[in-house]
């Protein structure tokens, strides 16, 4: 059996600076050989404003995507985004109205609202199938990696590194691969 | 001086008055007091002054505190401004320099802060401003701790408070940097927000790492370094701290540094001058209080002292002059002990007075007769003959002595004798009263008269005294004929010095008593003549008795009885070397007075017995005992001597005695002669006849021979006197069985007259002159053949 085809399980475990475990956080592997056909992640692609927050937190697509940014509020919101991968500006729009925008271009979009500082999310657009967030364990398992080379990429918003990003050489074992990231904070 | 005195440093002190030494010693013991409480009152100013500054700067410190805090939030809500600005944030976002270069522009004069900077998170900074600054700024924000927005960061431009704010977009897209320099116009507007002028300073670290102040005021030292780390090690209290302008109260409160650990100091100070100057007043106040105070004491204690010591004052002025010999009376004042102390030197002083008195005059008067003493005679002498030799005037010296004074004493006790010589004295100066009588001592009288234009004035006065003293003085009952001889020597002719003129007078006294006493005599220059020729003579005999210039003769004594010769008379020669044969009429006196003659004596007696021993049995030998060598206590001890040494039977030894021995006491001289006779040895009374010739000795002692003195042998053939004279002698002697023999026989006619009345046996140049020791032998040998 080529090596290729050999499906590998890649467990990490993220903690912040304080051991704790870190939720929330994206690990995405670039493996050489891309699997055909686009990438799908679990639909919708959507980014509510939702009491004042963004729902989710940290939304995973992949590029190309186009995300719909629906307001659940009764007030207004000015979503805006500075990032280089996707700069907008959704002038203020009122409750049940969405505005979609197209992510073109991998990386991670700091969303905010103009009118609420406290507001802020993230669109992370990646352009592989192996991307996942940790769970409240901090933990996250991503199934049916290609055994060999990897780039593992860890990100979260409180890793002080340019982008708010990690990232490692890996060689995936046929039999899986497990990592734990302790963040170094400040 | 008591030693006894408060301070040990006064030990050292000698004062000289009494007073002094009061108020110093008061006068000190009160400075010391406030001292103590000049010192008490500077602790506590020291300490009210310290505890304000204290509070102030603690004040000032928490003031300062919320002041940084404020401006801090202020700065940062300024700041806010322009990061929540979306334009902003947009212009950021696209990395527009002209923007945000000229909105930070706008942002400056807004918040009115010098310098405000923008750092992307690359570390690009984005703002004017010096180049040492930026270059600080850009690490801040990625060097600055979680949760802090201010820090404070120190450059060569100088030391810089920064005040960050993030620009979120809605994560940090960048920091915008306020920097306030710490500089003098920022201190200075700190220090106006003190009620008191409190100095604030910066401090930083030099090279070194010891901190120093910015601004070049403060140097570094290792005390503020001590003060710094004391302060960073979280006891931000405010203490003493010594610096360029003064000693000063100083708060340091730590600046903080990007990374959180203090990069600079802010120093609030106070001087010590400043806080005190509040209490100088009070300082002055209590310092003058004090010197005015020990004035006061200094004063009163002088005062007091004086009372004190003005009368012990007079005590030791008194006793000085006590000490110099004159008495003072001093004034009791008081009841006190010092009064008391007073009455009793009074006292004392007049037993002193009047001890010295008695005392002088013990020491130089004579307790009997209450004259003058020698010394004084001797003082008095000696004063006066210096000042009458220099008036050309004379002195005259009479020195006199009681005739037969130890007789008296002797015979009737020494009360009488005292009275008599009392009685003496007064006849003394009763005659002599315009002269000065002294007692020398013993019996021994001097009179000093001095020149009074009467030559004859010592001629009569010794006349005088003479006359007086021949009448008998009835003392207790007694009546004493006594007589005196008087010497007297007149200066400056009898000699000019007291020495010169005492011996010249007494050697005329000697010659009175030589004269049968109860006379006076003039000192004349052949007394001394002869007087030094004795004293020749004394050290001849001396010599001679060591030399053996002495030898014995031998004058045979006829035995009329048996028709033989029955004894010898040893007979003393002194061959001289350069005198020649010196008679012993000439020498004995001299061996008398000095005493040699128990010396010679002796010779004389052992020379004797040894050489009798060579001659035959019968023939005695006869040796002369003058009555001092009688006298003396050893004399049985040498006669015993004598015969032991020799051999001499006892029998064989006749001793030749004089009455004169008997004049010190019959008693003891026939015990001693019994004591002799003892011994065996025979016992003749020389010169009978001459002198007293008391029959009552021959009652008292058994002599075995009388001899008959040569003065009437001399005349017994042709004087009938003297032939009774002689019968009676030789009668009385056989009639209490004692021998006779008859002296200085020179003839035939003497012989027969002698032989006629029984006298036993004869000595006498009819017979032999006295021969040499070694012809006795012969002689008895032609002498037996002559009489057979």
């Amino acid at each position: 059996m080529p090596a290729e085809a050999i499906a590998a399980t890649v467990s990490v475990d993220v903690r912040g600076s304080d051991g704790k475990p870190l939720a929330g956080a994206v690990i995405a592997l670039d493996t050489p050989r891309k699997p055909a056909g686009p990438i799908k992640f679990d639909p919708p692609y959507e980014m509510a404003q939702q009491n004042i927050a963004f729902v989710p937190h940290v939304l995973i697509v992949p590029v190309g995507a186009t995300v719909t940014f629906p307001n659940r509020d009764k007030v207004r919101h000015h979503v805006y985004s500075f990032s280089k991968p996707r700069k907008f500006d959704l002038k203020l729009y009122g409750k049940d109205e969405t505005r979609s925008v197209v992510f073109d271009k991998p990386g991670v979009v700091a969303l905010g609202c103009n009118i609420h500082d406290a507001m802020n999310g993230y669109v992370v657009v990646v352009e592989t199938p192996y991307a996942v967030q940790t769970d409240a364990n901090g933990h996250a398992t991503i199934t049916g990696v290609p055994a060999g080379g990897a780039t593992i990429r860890v990100w979260h918003p409180s890793i002080r590194a340019p982008d708010n990003m990690l990232v490692q050489s890996a060689t995936i074992a046929p039999t899986g691969f497990a990592t734990t990231y302790t963040i170094r904070g400040r | 001086m008591s030693r006894a005195v408060t301070f040990p440093a006064l030990r050292r002190w000698r004062f000289r008055h009494l007073r002094t030494r009061l108020a110093v010693q008061y006068g000190m013991l009160f400075a010391v007091c406030l001292l103590a409480v000049a010192l008490v009152g500077q602790l506590v100013i020291w300490g009210q002054a310290r505890d304000a500054v204290r509070a102030e700067l603690r004040t000032s410190g928490s003031v300062y505190d919320r002041i940084w805090a404020m401006r801090a939030r202020a700065l940062g809500d300024s700041a806010s401004v322009l990061t929540r600005d979306f334009g902003f944030r947009s212009a950021v976002a696209s990395g527009d320099r002209p923007t945000i270069e000229s909105a930070l522009g706008s942002l400056r004069a807004r918040a009115d802060v010098p310098q405000a900077f923008f750092v992307d998170p690359t570390g690009r900074v984005f703002g004017a401003g010096p180049a040492d600054v930026r270059r600080a700024v850009a690490s801040v924000p990625t060097t600055l701790a979680q949760g802090r927005t201010d820090a404070v960061i120190t450059t060569k431009t100088g030391v810089f408070r920064l005040i960050v704010a993030p620009v979120l977009a809605p994560d940090d897209i960048g920091w915008v940097i306020f920097a306030l320099p710490l500089d003098l116009r920022e201190m200075a507007a700190l220090q106006h927000l003190s009620s008191i002028p409190l100095t604030a300073t910066i401090l930083a670290r030099n090279a070194q790492g010891s901190w120093r102040g910015v601004s070049g005021a403060i140097t570094p030292e290792p005390a503020l370094d001590a003060f710094v780390a004391t302060a960073i090690g979280g006891r931000g209290e405010p203490g003493l701290l010594s610096l360029p302008g003064g000693d000063a109260l100083a708060l340091a409160k730590p600046l903080s540094g990007p990374a959180g650990k203090p990069v600079a100091i802010l120093l609030l100070s106070y001087p010590w001058a400043a806080a005190m100057a509040g209490y100088r007043t009070m300082q002055i106040g209590v310092a003058l209080a004090g010197i005015l105070g020990l004035l006061l004491v200094l004063l009163g204690s002088r005062r007091l002292a004086n009372g004190i010591a003005r009368p012990i004052a007079a005590l030791d002025a008194a006793a000085r002059a006590l000490e110099e010999g004159n008495r003072t009376e001093l004034l009791v004042e008081s009841d006190d002990e010092v009064g008391r102390l007073a009455a009793s030197f009074n006292l004392m002083s007049a037993g002193i007075v009047e001890r010295e008195h008695r005392i002088t005059h013990l020491a130089f008067h004579d307790t009997l007769t209450g004259l003058p003493n020698r010394t004084y005679f001797c003082q008095q002498l000696e004063s006066d003959l210096p000042r009458s030799l220099k008036r050309g005037e004379r002195t005259t010296l009479l020195c006199l002595d009681l005739d037969g004074f130890k007789g008296i004493n002797d015979s009737l006790g020494h009360p009488i004798g005292d009275a008599l010589l009392r009685c003496m004295g007064d006849t003394l100066s009763r005659l002599a009263n315009d002269a000065v009588v002294a007692r020398l001592g013993g019996d021994e009288f001097a009179i000093i008269l001095d020149d009074r234009g009467d030559s004859d004035r010592p001629r009569a006065l010794a006349q005088a005294i003479l006359d007086e003293m021949r009448t008998p003085i009835t003392v207790a009952g007694h009546q004493i004929a006594t007589g005196v001889s008087i010497g007297i020597a007149i200066s400056p002719n009898d000699g000019a010095d007291s020495d010169a003129l005492l011996k010249n007078a007494d050697l005329a006294l000697y010659r009175a008593k030589q004269d049968g006493r109860g006379v006076f005599r003039f000192f004349e220059p052949a007394l001394d003549a002869a007087a030094r020729k004795r004293r020749m003579l004394e050290l001849d005999l001396r010599e001679a008795i060591q030399g053996g210039q002495f030898r014995l003769n031998f004058q045979p004594i006829f035995d009329l009885k048996r028709d033989r010769i029955g004894g010898f008379e040893a007979l003393l020669r002194w061959e001289h070397p350069t005198r020649g044969n010196v008679p012993p009429i000439e020498f004995i006196s001299v061996a008398e007075e000095t005493g040699l003659i128990i010396a010679i004596g002796d010779w004389v007696m052992q020379e004797a017995c040894r050489q009798a021993t060579a001659w035959p049995d019968h023939v005695r030998i006869a040796v002369n005992v003058s009555p001092l060598q009688f006298r003396n206590s050893g004399f049985p001890n040498v006669i015993f001597q004598a015969l032991s040494h020799s051999g001499l039977a006892p029998n064989r030894l006749e001793i030749e005695i004089t009455e004169s021995v008997f004049l010190d006491g019959e008693t003891t001289v026939v015990t001693l002669l019994h004591k002799l006779r003892a011994m065996g040895i025979r016992i003749a009374l020389d010169d009978f006849g001459t002198g007293y010739s008391s029959l009552s000795y021959l009652r008292s002692f058994p002599f075995d021979k009388i001899k008959i003195d040569k003065s009437f042998v001399n005349a017994v053939a042709e004087d009938k006197s003297a032939a009774a004279i002689v019968r009676a002698i030789v009668d009385l002697a056989t009639a209490l069985h004692m021998e006779t023999t008859a002296e200085g026989v020179e003839d035939r006619d003497q012989l027969s007259e002698l032989r006629g009345q029984g006298c036993s046996s004869i000595q006498g140049y009819l017979f032999s002159r006295p021969i040499e020791g070694e012809l006795v032998e012969a002689m008895i040998g032609s002498a037996m053949s002559a009489a057979a």
